[in-house]
């Protein structure tokens, strides 16, 4: 099945890396997106926040860019957690 | 017919000896004595199969049930004395009749594992150091031995605390005995045979006994010459430890006169031996117990044996030691779980010591600040006489104000609540110490993936594997089992595991948060492995070099910290709703035991108990540290259950890989009582609470009836077909004749 999220925006309120009980690092971030876009042939403004976690080697990554740096995320979509329905892009890929 | 006990065979005779042999069999071994001139009670090697045997000679017969050319003669007799002799004998059958244990395993299992060997164990002769009265005349001892030579230096420093064996040196240093030739060699150092009791230069005068205490003394020594149960019910801090030097100090002027002293727990051991061996220099003291390597054992044992020891301080298995002398004997902490052996013979050492008491006619004094439902029944029937010590023994030393702390509506920080870290902040700044206890090692009792509520299971238990985060592994507490930390979720994959829970690494890491200030230790079953790190801690702790102290039970028991005046506990609700009807019996004892520790001198003491259920019963009873009436409230609760004390218990327990085994030979054992049984209720098998346990499925039943007598009738006539059944052969199987878990 499919699963793809490619987003850019501003990368704020980052997190203090932490590590999994297993050593992995982890850092997550919240992603500020503003754009426009077409909808049924109309131009509209879309503004979003979007939660995003990256684990590995990427968490490392992440942990040197600056606070409001402008980046291109790549991942797939999860839920936060089990009980929870709210969504968190896992990140595959980042440019910036 | 028999010879007179004790009356050596004749040589020439050939005689029949009736051996006991460590054998799951019922019946003692006939064997020729060959040429051996031996004595009931002495150690024997004998051949058994195919291979050689360490037995007990029992006594010596004319016939036997088998052809004298069919029985072997004994290879060989150790040592030159008896080892062993009627009464220890009897007290043995008592056991393995009342716990339904063959009486050769029982017999040989209470002898040190030195005199299970087939070789001779001599008696030792153990050396000892002390300074020489050229160093005691040495102002400055240090000064005189080179800087550079550190393990002199340090040899030195211990022998300035005392005179010290050879296995205690052993532990300052690998190449301790090359210093101390060159320490001996100078003349700083003189060696001497070591004996059981050892001169202190820091007598300990007794204490004055105020009016409950001597009430007590007393007492006690009012009834020496015979057999009665006395239970000293005192508070924590109350001087229980002293009423018992005073009466010890009364029977021990008697000659020869032994006293055997029980202790739940080996950690309790060195402190108590310290205290007796400073108020009774001149009496020889033994310790028994599992720290002490085989030699050591082996010698403490024969000096009891031989009446040499006078003072016998032990652990459970010591209950048995053979004490030709016995005056008197002492359980302290009566009610405490470790008095029950939970394999081989599920023995309970306050039990056979009251039977013991009995045998011998002396008297027995049961100590505690909670004591267990039996001996509080026991006290109010009569059958023990009961003493009060109601108030601390200190001058000025009050009982501490146990207050409860509902973590449903407090926020928590990683487990603590404001109102305790403000506590903790408070004793911070006067300089004085602290103790939280959480009965939980490891860094998070639980493994959970967030994702899919996966947790972390033991392959091998029906538990779940405890966080041990700093050695990045994952650990069954119940079975030993270890693995790393998996590093995503077996089940759905995701990486960010959650560690879940308190347990003793994770608070002390949220306290180094806290307060990066204080000096904080924790102690666990993991930080006190080595021999000595619990009694090295303690005495940081005595030396104030600790503010914060986080512990498991060990740390709740005995120890008496002046300048602790902080108390917190943490997660202690799930013993409230333990299917074991003994579980809140054991958390009162455990919460009075823990709360005793704050406020024992002159400082007043704080209790500060987070729990979601302030309202129970139990805290009720805590917060006004009344046991008398919680007491009385369990024991109505148990005479409507019908439960111990009102009641008498056993357990058939059974495991096997696969539970329709286990199951098909307790419907066995069900049916049989229940084709037996007068007044003995059985309740059909059923899972244990532990279902799996090392990969075995487990399965139980219960019997219990109001009369000892008539269980014990029903368990002797069960267990011989059960042992021949076939269905037995296909699990591993026991009785527990009261038992204490389920």
């Amino acid at each position: 099945m499919t699963n793809q999220v490619k987003i850019s925006g501003v990368l704020v309120n980052k997190q203090p890396i932490r590590y999994t009980p297993a050593g992995i690092p982890l850092l997550s971030f919240a992603l500020q997106h503003q754009s426009e876009q077409i909808e049924a042939g109309m131009r509209r403004q879309v503004l979003c926040e979007l939660m995003v976690v990256a684990l590995g080697n990427l968490a490392l990554e992440i942990d040197k860019i600056s606070e409001a740096s402008q980046v291109i995320a790549s991942g797939f979509l999860a839920k936060r957690s089990l009980k929870s329905s709210q969504l968190v892009l896992h990140l595959n890929k980042i440019e910036y | 017919m028999s010879s007179s006990p004790n009356h050596a065979s004749n040589a020439s005779q050939n005689q029949i000896v009736n051996v006991a042999l460590d054998v799951p069999l019922e019946r003692l071994f006939d064997y020729l004595s060959g040429n051996l001139s031996l004595r009931i009670g002495q150690r024997v090697e004998v051949p058994f199969g195919n291979r050689k045997m360490v037995g007990i000679v029992m006594g010596f017969s004319q016939h036997s049930d088998y052809a004298l050319d069919k029985l072997k003669t004994i290879s060989r007799s150790f040592d030159d004395e008896p080892i062993l002799d009627e009464t220890t004998f009897r007290l043995m059958r008592f056991c393995a009749d009342y716990y339904q244990y063959p009486f050769g395993q029982a017999l040989l299992a209470i002898l040190p594992a030195r005199l299970r060997q087939l070789k001779p164990a001599p008696m030792l002769r153990i050396f000892a150091y002390r300074l020489s009265p050229e160093a005691l005349k040495c102002a400055q001892l240090q000064q005189q031995i080179p800087a550079r030579q550190v393990v002199q230096r340090k040899l030195l420093l211990a022998l300035q605390e005392g005179e010290k064996t050879e296995a205690q040196l052993k532990q300052l240093s690998s190449v301790w005995q090359k210093a101390l030739m060159a320490l001996m060699a100078q003349g700083w150092v003189e060696k001497f045979e070591w004996q059981a009791s050892a001169p202190t230069h820091f007598p300990l005068n007794a204490q004055t006994l105020n009016a409950e205490q001597q009430a007590a003394v007393t007492g006690v020594l009012a009834q020496l010459s015979q057999f009665q149960a006395f239970l000293l019910y005192g508070v924590t801090g109350s001087g229980k430890t002293e009423v018992y030097m005073q009466i010890l100090q009364q029977v021990l002027q008697k000659p020869d006169s032994q006293a055997l002293i029980l202790v739940p727990e080996i950690n309790l051991t060195p402190q108590l031996e310290a205290r007796f061996r400073q108020r009774f220099p001149h009496i020889p003291l033994v310790t028994l117990h599992s720290h002490l390597s085989d030699g050591e054992r082996l010698h403490h044992w024969h000096q009891a044996q031989t009446g040499r020891a006078r003072i016998v301080i032990g652990t459970r298995l010591s209950v048995f030691t053979p004490m030709p002398k016995l005056a008197i004997i002492i359980v302290d902490e009566e009610h405490d779980a470790s008095f029950k052996q939970q394999d081989s013979m599920r023995y309970h050492a306050r039990d056979i010591a009251l039977v013991r008491a009995q045998q011998a006619n002396v008297p027995i004094l049961l100590g505690s600040a909670t004591p267990s439902l039996e001996s509080w029944q026991n006290a109010e029937t009569g059958k023990f006489k009961r003493m009060v010590l109601p108030q601390r023994a200190v001058e000025n030393a009050s009982l501490p104000s146990i207050y409860t702390l509902n973590t449903a509506t407090l926020p928590l920080q990683n487990g603590l609540s404001q109102p305790l870290i403000q506590a903790l902040k408070v004793r911070l700044e006067r300089g004085e110490q602290s103790l939280l206890f959480i009965n939980r090692r490891g860094y998070a009792p639980v493994l959970l993936c967030s994702a899919c509520h996966w947790i972390a299971p033991c392959s091998r238990c029906s538990s779940r594997l405890v966080v041990h985060l700093k050695q990045g592994k994952l650990r069954c507490h119940h079975c030993g089992h270890e693995q790393s930390i998996v590093r995503q979720c077996p089940s759905c994959g995701n990486a960010d595991l959650q560690a879940t829970g308190q347990g003793t690494q994770r608070l002390e890491e949220t306290l180094v948060k806290l307060f990066p200030q204080a000096k904080i230790a924790r102690v666990d079953r993991d930080t006190i492995s080595r021999k000595d790190a619990l009694s090295d801690l303690l005495d940081k702790v005595h030396a104030q070099e600790i503010d914060i102290l986080v512990g498991t039970q060990i740390l709740a028991k005995g120890h008496d910290f002046p300048n602790l005046t902080l108390v917190g506990v943490l997660d202690t609700d799930s013993a409230l709703f333990s299917p074991d009807f003994r579980a809140s019996e054991r958390l009162f004892a455990q919460l009075m035991q823990v709360a005793g520790r704050a406020g024992r001198a002159d400082k007043a003491g704080e209790v500060l108990i987070q729990t979601s259920f302030p309202e129970h019963p139990l805290f009720t009873a805590l917060v006004q540290q009344d046991y008398a009436n919680y007491a009385s409230k369990l024991m109505e609760e148990r005479a409507i259950a019908s439960f111990p004390p009102y009641t008498f218990m056993a357990l058939i327990r059974a495991e096997a890989t696969q539970y329709r085994d286990v199951d098909a030979f307790l419907q066995l054992a069900y049916a049989q009582v229940r084709a037996q049984a007068k007044q003995v209720t059985c309740y059909p098998p059923m899972r244990a609470q532990m279902e799996r346990l090392k990969g075995m499925e487990r399965g139980q039943i219960v019997l219990q009836s109001q009369q000892r007598g008539a269980l014990q009738k029903l368990l002797s006539q069960l267990i011989a077909p059960l042992r021949e059944s076939k269905l037995a052969s296909r699990v591993r199987w026991h009785v527990d004749v009261d038992p204490m878990e389920f």
